[in-house]
């Protein structure tokens, strides 16, 4: 009997489920180590959208999602919500960072130099098995490049707009801030945000909505280490660390407030490698900032806080975009019947101008 | 797994944003909005606020369009009893608390109930002013002055507006509010309700509420009637219902038939007929 077809009911999502897991079921066999070490990059986007640093949960998410990534995240931030917050680990400094990239290429030489690191950059994208041949390949080297950021003398010489300082870090896990936002709340949102949202919004600001063509100041991936005031000994410990990506880039100039002539940055921060997206998030931050720096336009996407703010989290997007694929019949079967009375008035009006 | 899904201090916010909605009867409090193992958009605001006011006494129902056995629905109720060992039910008299997405059952609620809606856009002011800190100032201002532009360039269009479900109402007197995508039909049930309503958007990070006996009326002219879906002449081919809000079913062979919309109701209905 038809009428029963419009509950959906338990065994349907069993079986929906079951079928889902067979035809997924391969996923089971790829080793976490082979996914941590292999697909380093997948696990990288899925613990920045996630938001939850763990490769080995990131790894079992992937395989649950049987790949679908912005799903994987999904798994890390629901499991993040039921994690009790234990403390908050002391400030970090990208300049402590221990490197195993970096690049600028706003200047020509810097201190401590280019470290191209591992990248692919500038391969030829073919999928033919070229191997390189008797090449000399320098080894690798140990140390630990802690080296500071390429912009640290222009800010020595003051030439750099410092946006001021808030007393307290906003935490958007703990309390969502109305406008206007504080600019830690924004770069949080930016932090754990979708990288195609991100490289999408960002793109615009070169593409005639906003004129922004910035210059890569200091590009870098390494080690930090966390630390954490201890709660009984209250002595300061190192409790592990984090690969992160951090940018930052240098736009125009433009008086300030005090009338000085000073150049823009943008920061972009994120957990892993995920080099696009901290570009993207260095630019949108520039762009938000100095939008009266701006030669051409100052209203355009990338320089909205409420565009920003609500748009670029992959996860809640791609959840709300995917509960259309629940029943509706209720509000279809309303907005039915709103647009028959309201197609019958237009006719009757139309009649009645007739005559 | 802890008690209810949530760690201690999301527990403790939501609570607090409850008792702030419930003080200042329509307005929209700001709350953290947790992710849960649930997408967005599929109900993960009414879930936070369930999660937070739920304990072992309660008696729980879960229905989706008005009815307890959709996916939905099954789901979230597999959830809840999952992380919190409650009794649930699919009675409308039975229920303590009543998580919904869309529909006010057709039962009316009772004191000791409360009613919890799932929420895809809190702010009725979404539709005329997307801008969050501009709608802000507005309803600050108890300015709805671009909602009844809109409400009378419909009505000159079309004969009334074209919003059919999620119709503005004026809670107290004061803010207008969204009622959550529930059809007209259900609008009236909002008014003086005997029963606690709560609205959770996780999404939008938004909680707001209407206390028991609290004054909510659509936002209409003077001179025009709020006027719900009509299914005059039809009834429910099974239970024989003359009054409730129908779903238009097609069988197999393209004919229509009208069914009770909301399951429990339509249960409840036949079982006392049958009785007689």
């Amino acid at each position: 009997m038809a009428y029963y077809a419009i509950k959906g009911g338990e065994e349907a999502i069993k079986n929906s489920l079951h079928f889902y897991d067979e035809v997924t079921s391969s996923a089971n066999d790829i080793e976490d180590k082979n996914l941590i070490e292999g697909l380093t990059f997948s696990i990288d986007k899925v613990i920045s959208e996630g938001s939850l640093y763990s490769k080995k949960l990131a790894a079992k998410a992937i395989k649950r999602s049987a790949g679908d990534l912005l799903n994987a995240s999904f798994f890390l931030r629901a499991h993040r919500s039921s994690c009790q917050r234990i403390g908050i680990a002391k400030e970090i400094d990208v300049n402590d960072m221990r490197l195993s990239r970096r690049i600028s290429s706003a200047f020509k030489d810097i201190e401590g130099g280019q470290l191209l690191g591992p990248s692919n950059d500038y391969e030829i994208k073919l999928l033919l098995d070229l191997k390189n041949k008797d090449v000399d390949i320098e080894e690798y080297s140990n140390e630990d490049n802690v080296i500071k950021s390429a912009l640290t003398p222009l800010r020595n010489d003051n030439l750099i707009k410092v946006l001021p300082k808030e007393d307290e870090t906003w935490d958007i896990t703990r309390n969502y801030p109305n406008a206007p936002y504080p600019r830690s709340a924004v770069l949080q949102v930016m932090s754990r945000g979708e990288s195609g949202s991100l490289l999408c919004i960002g793109y615009t600001t070169m593409r005639g909505y906003g004129d922004i063509h910035p210059t890569i100041g200091d590009l870098r991936i390494g080690e930090l280490d966390i630390k954490f005031t201890h709660p009984f000994t209250k002595n300061e410990v190192k409790i592990g660390s984090v690969e992160v990506t951090s940018v930052e880039c240098v736009g125009t100039f433009n008086q300030d407030e005090n009338g000085d002539t000073k150049l823009t940055t943008g920061f972009g921060f994120c957990f892993g490698k995920n080099e696009t997206k901290a570009i993207s998030m260095s630019m949108i931050d520039l762009s938000l900032y100095n939008s009266h720096y701006s030669v051409g336009g100052e209203h355009i996407v990338a320089a909205d806080f409420d565009m920003i703010m609500h748009h670029l989290d992959g996860i809640e997007s791609f959840g709300m975009t995917n509960h259309f694929k629940l029943p509706h019949y209720v509000t279809f079967q309303t907005d039915y019947q709103i647009f028959k009375s309201a197609q019958k008035y237009v006719e009757e009006n139309e009649n009645g101008e007739g005559k | 797994m802890r008690y209810a899904f949530l760690d201690e201090e999301a527990k403790k916010e939501i609570r607090r944003s409850i008792l702030k909605a419930i003080a200042i009867p329509g307005y929209i409090v700001s709350f953290a909005s947790r992710e849960l193992p649930v997408a967005r958009g599929w109900g993960t605001g009414g879930l936070q606020v369930t999660l937070a006011i739920i304990n072992e006494e309660d008696n729980l129902k879960v229905i989706d369009q008005g009815c307890d056995g959709s996916v939905n629905a099954v789901n979230i109720r597999n959830f809840i009893s999952s992380v919190t060992k409650v009794n649930t039910t699919t009675s409308t008299t039975d229920a303590t608390i009543i998580q919904t997405r869309h529909r006010i059952p057709e039962i009316h609620l009772e004191e000791n109930q409360t009613l919890v809606f799932q929420v895809p856009m809190p702010d009725i002011l979404e539709t005329v002013e997307p801008n969050i800190s501009k709608a802000k100032l507005l309803h600050a201002n108890a300015d709805y002055s671009k909602l009844w532009v809109l409400l009378y360039e419909d009505t000159s269009q079309f004969g009334d507006s074209r919003i059919s479900n999620r119709y503005p109402v004026m809670v107290n007197n004061r803010y207008a509010m969204d009622p959550s995508p529930i059809p007209k039909y259900d609008t009236p049930k909002l008014n003086n309700c005997k029963a606690l309503q709560i609205f959770g958007a996780g999404r939008e990070k938004k909680i707001y509420a209407i206390p028991p006996y609290t004054n909510v009326v659509p936002l209409k002219f003077e001179d025009r009637e709020f006027k719900v879906e009509s299914f005059e002449n039809k009834v429910c081919s099974r239970c024989g219902s003359t009054h409730s809000f129908l779903d238009e079913v097609y069988d197999d062979n393209g004919d229509i038939h009208y069914y009770c919309n909301d399951t429990d109701f339509c249960d409840t209905n036949l079982k006392s007929k049958e009785n007689k």
